[in-house]
């Protein structure tokens, strides 16, 4: 008698709802809706069917006699019935205090995305996600609410599946297996993680198996990557201009000559630059029954640049059961395994060639063949091959990092008595990294871009990681007499974690075809010894923690949070922490005399109180250190270790590299955070707003000792005080939703931190050697201010200072009399000129549905702050340094002719100044920036013409990534892109007042945009 | 669980380590070591070498810190006064804890002795180089004077700077005098250990500058003399002996010859063991760069032959890589080598020919001459009248005051290392920093001071005698080269005239002159003028680019701007030097 209903599930926007669940009431059968919202489901005639998904109030159908359903779910928020992750467990939004933001699966699946950070960006109010690198597999930096960190780690604490995820290189995480992301923002939600919440905690939901048929999902897109922007450097006649100006006096290769004579310019971006590629395929196969759900995924990425030979590979597997064994006991296990190789993100990548190499030098020799070494003078010759050589490996290089990581949680759940509730979670963490690096050795026939001239070199560095947390949850539910709500929770949890490392490096191997398979293979004298370099870090955290969430009538809400951490980081007396934790909330609209406002669908207030702390103190730092560390690039890298020979006797040498500090101790923060959320409108208008203030205390912090302190390095101690604080504003609105089906629907978020250093309890008013200020950002720029340039006009003026027309003008703010002195000195005429703090930023969604067809696009915006571009600081990166003897990226120099106020004179860049740090001032920008960062065109097809495929939903769409810088005063003035490529000095020398913590720009894999077409099927 | 949260590292050791006999010795180890900072690295060879008589910069120094140090436009901002600021103090500290820690140390007594003897030259030579440019520097970490500090200290305990200074000079003395009775007389035939014999140089040295200086003691000369002079009369004692022919002290395998007494070591061709990760791009750390420093442009145009427009030498690991940074001022090959006939010192110290490494230039195979710099114009005037198919390129050409430096010029071969992997690659051969010959030159000088310039005499002579000799010279042809090497020329080059030398010529600026002669870039030119009072004389002389703005106040360095920024007092300028 069984008869086929399909259905599609909508939302109140009128958009299909993917991965809802359906069942038929009082039964295990059931299904779930595929990527257009779309169900089959053979059902009795009459019976009554349940649509349940998280966010949205469940709603019962009677099937009736039809046999094609339109179901429209409403937001839980109208019921506020809508489950949200909190820390160890759920809870319903209504019942939530703490500042918590919600991103589900249909938003991360909105844009097609290489990695969660990007999924992420743009997405939630006080979400800051900064990309650091433009290579495939880069990271990026995440913050929440701002930085309450120096020294210690500002990442938010990643959880997934409720188990902490050490080491999180978030790369490692498949977005596609993500089902959802809770952001905790303010104290009182993250107070239950204690040492770590101080950052935020993003709790990640990977994808389970749902009650049904089993269901085949297919995702995937393929794509390609362009270069949106090429830097600007100058061109053949340009150059000439600069070089005959400048100092240099190498004169004209003969091949310049050449093409002076010819009036020839290279252009090595345009040769160099290629086109990338991009695809993502994921297979997933999910069902159940009975109270017996599993499912399967598989995924593979790939992502190439618009430079040779850098690629990035991530190959995942993921499996998940969830079983119930008799009436009590539920159990369940969720495996996550993923394999990345990153290639070509060791070696120095070829962009500074590609943007000093002499415009004027070819690129082939008149027979066609690549120039061994095309500079234009003759010092550069010996070391700099053609970069164009990079376009065909030819066995010369190997520069490959692959990445292993089995990440597992298990739980076990005993219902114990009625609202009483254990649960165990284990989880279990594998992670292995192998870094291998090749370098051929150099031959007329085969020439080697990166040993020119040398013998060949490689090594290999392994890198293991394990860690297992334990967790006992018991949890107690009561309501009493229906108005009382209680739910406690109580957790004792320890957690441990591994690493170590072996790195060897070798040269002079035997063949260059054996790679860096046998580092034995190698000429074993004396002069070409290996290296062997290791390290262990073993760190362990043990916790209480308690927890009361009391309602009443769905009213009044009160949450009590407590916890204690002990960590193994910390000397003996200083290890243990204690966290409290209150917050409480009103749902106002549920209050009786409310009911009468009909514009007024929610409105709930929310304020909360917590201490949480930063536990990022590397394991061992309250011991000291004495090592062989010589100071000299990083610990463990080639060169590093302390040496001395005696003759032909080599030896070790130890040194004290770092102070013990006993008293070492935690860095904590406390937050006060009032909100409110609201819906107008029959909720066609939601939104939320939140205040909070965050007194960081014991601040953490590396000092940079005077030299004379006799010791090198940082010492790592408490030294402050700091706060932030800031505004967040979340709204979502269904502006238009017509009969026949055409919405259109807008998600805005906008917000502001404002981070100032408080106190330092160690007498400095401003500590300038470690770039911090009291009353300042973090982040504060402390270096002169650049007026201009001095103009012809003002010798006379000018050479008061010392100066000549041509060189920057700085302004001469003070001297010993606390006044203006007519003199630029360091210690009266640098001061703070910003920070790369932003005045706002936000991020707006707009979509736009029309039968199948859906439209979005999203703009994301920052606004205010500094950006330090090392580009443009002569003497960081040597890209802007106009000498004469490279191409230099395009600046507007000065000469008597162009009396600009931009660049100084390419003689002044080359004399000595009276201060002959003024070339720092050129790297600061205006860091404002609005992005369209996607534009996304998508097609579900009817699902007549689905079934007639034999298939359940089938979606397609085109998107573009990144294809528009809207507005940026930086890339008007001939950067490439105003977002950060990396943090501290990423140049070759260091300016010296740029804290490790700084973004800044340095040359590097130009920006690129992406057009991708994908599908989405479901069968 | 609570066991669980002990930290039990398996790589990191604490300070205890040194109190153990490995870490004693692993400690000293690292102070050897600390010297290879200042000895080859771009900042430790400008700091003793830039803005002299002897150096100017050549074409490659753009403007930054190095013209700022070549041409005293010196800010406490230069990156390069940093390279002894901010390792030396390191070292100072690592050595306060071995001397301190050291009584603990359960070990045979006579090695420990030897160790402690070691790390007090070691203290005593980093406080040496320090206080030779910055004046007066902490003997109070934070720990208190000369104690190992543990503390992380923000003063900086420089004040009042003279009597400090005086402190700093005694210390120095007591610790090189500890040294010289404490370390074994001589050192192993292959290798650098510090000896007595090194202890008594340094002293030596160490009374000398001290002599010129604010915290002068009458005895100071004395003292010299008498420890130099200790050395020059027990040669067998001290394992030293002066080399015969000049060409072999600074020879490149020969670096642990008798005359040598201290070397700052490297291993040839071994870049990791040296501390260098990138050998052929590293300038600063502890790379050995001085080869390529001294270098001069071969491969420019001004050096391409007359009508060919090729090279005729490739850049090869032969003639290194040309970074033109010091260029010998004409007061070296004029001046101070106006005799390049009789002295075998200035052959023997500068390149002036290339030969051809490949057959571009018609005319000239490879092995040829492809360059030569000539020793006079008219030299050079008379080869080029031959028609020769090489560049010619005469002194006249070297150096132009409108632009100090052209790209070829006379290019210093102390430093030459054929054991490196490629042309650009720094070095890896031992620095020298004391010899014999050099004792010689200081306890002539300390007679002088000491006011007995005879004594002086007979010890310049015997460096001068040695310096006529060459190989394959019949021994009549020596010996009146010896005869003119004992007199100087009052005439012209042209037409000597040629008188002995006398009493009346044992002054401290015969000395400096003689100084040059021996130990031309050397790597001790600039601390030897400034602690003497004769920099700002002899520059204003002898190096027009620096002369203009070169004034009392460069005989010392600024205060690191980087330090004042550390310190936790306001107030910062009391603690920079005068002028600065």
């Amino acid at each position: 008698q069984d008869k086929r209903v399909t259905g599609r599930v909508i939302d109140e926007k009128g958009e299909s709802v993917p991965g809802a669940t359906v069942i038929v009431k009082g039964t295990n059968k059931g299904t779930t809706t595929d990527s257009s919202g779309t169900f089959h489901l053979n059902v009795p005639a009459s019976t009554t069917i349940t649509i349940t998904f998280t966010g949205y109030a469940p709603q019962d159908i009677n099937v009736g006699d039809g046999r094609s359903l339109n179901i429209r779910l409403m937001t839980a928020s109208k019921e506020l019935d809508q489950i949200v992750v909190v820390g160890y467990g759920t809870q319903r939004k209504r019942d939530v205090t703490g500042s918590v933001v919600s991103v589900n699966e249909r938003a991360l699946r909105e844009v097609p995305v290489a990695n969660l950070q990007s999924a992420l960006q743009g997405r939630a109010a006080g979400l800051e996600v900064q990309k650091t690198g433009t290579k495939p597999g880069a990271g990026a930096v995440i913050r929440i609410r701002g930085e309450r960190s120096i020294n210690g780690s500002n990442d938010p604490l990643l959880v997934l599946d409720g188990i902490p995820y050490e080491g999180g290189n978030i790369n490692d995480i498949n977005p596609d297996d993500v089902a959802s992301v809770e952001i905790l923002k303010d104290a009182s939600a993250t107070a239950i993680y204690g040492s770590r919440g101080s950052n935020g905690v993003i709790l990640i939901s990977t994808k389970r198996g749902r009650t049904g048929e089993a269901r085949l999902n297919y995702n995937g897109y393929y794509g390609i990557n362009k270069v949106r922007t090429k830097y600007k450097v100058f061109n053949a006649q340009e150059y000439q201009d600069l070089r005959n100006g400048s100092v240099y006096a190498g004169g004209y290769m003969p091949e310049e000559q050449a093409s002076i004579a010819a009036g020839r310019s290279t252009d090595w971006q345009d040769l160099m630059y290629e086109d990338g590629h991009v695809t993502d395929q994921n297979l997933s196969v999910g069902g159940g029954s009975a109270g017996n759900s599993w499912s399967l995924g598989g995924g593979y990425y790939k992502e190439t640049a618009v430079l040779p030979g850098q690629d990035f590979t991530r190959y995942s597997l993921r499996a998940t059961i969830d079983s119930k064994v008799g009436k009590r006991i539920k159990i369940g296990l969720n495996t996550l395994n993923t394999v990345n190789v990153t290639n070509g993100s060791q070696f120095v990548d070829p962009m500074f060639p590609l943007l000093t190499l002499s415009p004027l030098m070819p690129a082939y020799d008149d027979n066609g063949k690549l120039l061994l070494s095309p500079t234009g003078n003759t010092d550069d010759r010996v070391g700099q091959y053609n970069p164009l050589f990079l376009k065909n490996n030819n066995n010369n290089w190997i520069d490959r990092i692959t990445r292993m990581r089995s990440f597992n949680s298990l739980y076990g759940e005993l219902q114990i008595a009625e609202g009483l509730k254990y649960r165990i979670n284990v989880g279990l963490d594998y992670r292995k990294q192998e870094s291998d690096q090749f370098r051929s050795s150099d031959n007329a026939q085969n020439p080697s871009y990166f040993r020119a001239r040398l013998g060949n070199t490689a090594s290999v560095n392994n890198f293991e990681g394990w860690g297992y947390t334990l967790e006992n949850i018991v949890t107690y539910e009561k309501t009493i007499a229906q108005k009382h709500r209680i739910n406690v929770t109580g957790l004792y949890s320890y957690q441990e974690d591994h690493t170590h490392n072996t790195f060897v490096s070798k040269d002079s191997i035997d063949e260059n075809f054996i790679q860096f398979y046998n580092l034995g293979q190698a000429n074993a004298s004396n002069n070409v010894k290996p290296v062997v370099s290791g390290a262990e870090s073993s760190f362990a955290l043990l916790s209480y923690m308690a927890r009361i969430n009391y309602s009443y009538d769905d009213r009044y809400l009160l949450t009590l949070t407590g916890r204690i951490d002990g960590s193994s980081r910390l000397a003996p007396g200083n290890k243990y922490h204690r966290y409290p934790a209150i917050s409480a909330g009103w749902n106002a609209s549920n209050e009786s005399f409310m009911k009468g406002i009909q514009w007024l669908s929610n409105l709930k207030l929310r304020v909360g109180y917590g201490q949480t702390s930063n536990q990022s103190i590397n394991p061992y730092s309250s011991l000291g250190q004495v090592s062989t560390y010589n100071g000299i690039g990083d610990v463990g890298s080639l060169g590093s270790i302390t040496r001395y020979n005696y003759g032909p006797t080599v030896v070790s040498g130890y040194n004290l590299t770092a102070l013990p500090n006993s008293s070492l101790d935690w860095e904590y923060t406390k937050t006060v955070n009032v909100g409110v959320d609201f819906g107008l409108f029959n909720s066609r208008i939601t939104g939320s707003v939140d205040w909070y203030h965050a007194n960081t205390f014991n601040i953490l912090y590396g000092i940079t000792l005077p030299a004379t302190s006799g010791v090198r390095g940082q010492y790592l101690t408490n030294i402050g005080e700091m706060e932030n604080k800031g505004l967040e504003i979340a709204l979502s609105s269904n502006n238009i939703s017509t009969k026949d089906g055409f919405t259109w629907s807008t998600d805005l978020n906008i917000f502001l931190n404002r981070n100032k250093l408080l106190k330092l309890t160690d007498g400095f008013t401003q500590n300038i050697a470690s770039q911090l200020f009291i009353g300042q950002p973090l982040t504060a720029i402390y270096d002169y201010t650049k007026l201009g340039i001095w103009q012809t006009s003002e010798t006379a003026e000018a050479a008061k200072f010392g100066n000549l027309p041509g060189d920057i003008k700085l302004a001469d703010i003070s001297g010993p009399g606390g006044k203006p002195d007519g003199v630029i000195d360091p210690n009266y005429d640098r001061h703070v000129i910003g920070s790369s703090q932003a005045d706002w930023q936000g991020g707006i969604t707009n979509r736009f549905a029309y039968k199948g067809f859906d439209l979005s696009f999203v703009v994301y915006a920052r606004f205010g702050g500094l950006l330090v571009s090392q580009l443009h600081q002569p003497f960081a990166a040597y890209t802007a340094l106009l000498n004469g003897n490279r191409n230099t990226i395009k600046v507007d120099y000065w000469t008597p002719e162009n009396p600009t106020n931009d660049f100084p004179s390419p003689t002044s860049m080359t004399r000595t100044r009276p201060i002959g740090t003024d070339l720092t001032t050129l790297g600061y920008y205006d860091a404002s920036f609005v992005k369209l960062r996607s534009v996304n065109l998508g097609y579900n097809f009817s699902p007549r013409i689905v079934r007639h495929v034999g298939a359940q939903s089938i979606r397609i769409y085109l998107t573009v990534q990144n294809p528009w810088v809207i507005y940026s005063p930086y890339m008007r003035a001939g950067g490439v892109d105003p977002e950060a490529t990396g943090t501290g000095n990423q140049g070759i020398q260091n300016p010296g007042n740029l804290s490790t913590r700084a973004l800044t720009i340095s040359a590097s894999t130009p920006p690129t945009m992406s057009f991708l077409a994908g599908a989405n099927l479901s069968f | 669980c609570q066991k669980k949260l002990v930290e039990k590292p398996y790589t990191v050791f604490t300070v205890d380590y040194f109190k153990t006999p490995s870490g004693l010795q692993n400690g000293v180890n690292a102070l050897y070591s600390g010297l290879r900072f200042i000895y080859g690295s771009i900042g430790g060879m400008y700091l003793l070498n830039s803005g002299t008589d002897e150096w100017t910069y050549g074409d490659q120094v753009q403007g930054g810190g190095e013209l700022e140090m070549a041409s005293y436009a010196l800010p406490s901002t230069n990156g390069h006064v940093l390279t002894m600021w901010n390792n030396n103090f390191a070292n100072i500290n690592l050595a306060n804890a071995l001397i301190q820690f050291a009584p603990e140390v359960e070990m045979d007594a006579g090695a420990k002795a030897v160790l402690v003897g070691e790390a007090r030259f070691l203290r005593a030579y980093y406080y040496f180089l320090l206080v030779a440019q910055f004046g007066a520097v902490p003997l109070d970490l934070g720990g208190g004077e000369l104690q190992f500090n543990q503390n992380p200290f923000q003063g900086f305990n420089r004040l009042p700077t003279d009597q400090l200074f005086i402190k700093n000079y005694q210390t120095i003395i007591d610790d090189l005098t500890f040294a010289s009775q404490n370390l074994p007389a001589a050192r192993p035939a292959g290798a650098f250990k510090l000896s007595k014999a090194a202890a008594l140089h340094m002293l030596a040295k160490a009374y000398i500058y001290r002599a010129y200086s604010a915290a002068k003691q009458t005895t100071d000369f004395k003292s010299a003399w008498d420890a130099a002079k200790t050395i020059i009369d027990n040669q067998g004692t001290y394992g030293t002996s002066l080399l015969t022919n000049f060409a072999d002290v600074n020879k490149e395998g020969n670096e642990y010859n008798p005359e040598i007494l201290l070397s700052v070591e490297r291993t040839p061709g071994n870049p990791i063991d040296n501390e260098v990760a990138n050998i052929g791009n590293d300038f600063a750390n502890k790379a050995n760069i001085s080869l390529n420093l001294f270098n001069c442009n071969y491969q420019n145009s001004v050096a391409i032959p007359a009508g060919s427009a090729k090279f005729p030498c490739d850049r090869v690991i032969q003639y290194s890589r040309p970074l033109r940074q010091f260029v010998p001022t004409p007061y070296v090959y004029n001046i101070a080598f106006a005799d390049k006939l009789n002295d075998s010192r200035y052959g023997n110290s500068f390149r002036t020919m290339w030969r051809a490494t490949n057959s571009n230039v018609a005319g000239i195979s490879p092995g040829d001459t492809a360059y030569l710099l000539t020793a006079s114009d008219a030299e050079g005037d008379a080869i080029i009248a031959r028609g020769v198919p090489y560049r010619v390129i005469k002194p006249s050409e070297f150096y132009l005051p409108s632009r100090p430096a052209l790209q070829m010029f006379p290019a210093l071969t102390k430093y030459d290392d054929n054991k490196r992997q490629a042309p650009n690659d720094g070095s890896g051969r031992p620095f020298p920093i004391a010899k014999l010959s050099e004792t010689y030159l200081l306890a002539a000088e300390a007679a002088i001071g000491d006011n007995r310039p005879a004594d002086a005499l007979p010890l310049v002579l015997a460096i001068r005698q040695r310096a006529a000799y060459r190989a394959g010279l019949s021994q009549t042809e020596l010996e009146a080269r010896q005869g003119r090497m004992r007199q100087r020329n009052t005439g012209t080059t042209a037409n000597p005239v040629w008188v002995d030398l006398g009493v009346a010529d044992m002054t401290l600026d015969f000395i400096l002159d003689e100084r040059t002669r021996e130990l031309c870039g050397e790597s001790t030119r600039w601390p030897d003028l400034a602690c003497r009072n004769k920099l700002v004389e002899r520059v204003k002389l002898y190096n027009l680019a620096a002369a203009a703005r070169v004034a009392e106040k460069n005989n010392l360095r600024p205060i690191p701007q980087t330090q004042l920024d550390a310190i936790n007092d306001p107030d910062k300028l009391q603690y920079q030097n005068p002028g600065y």
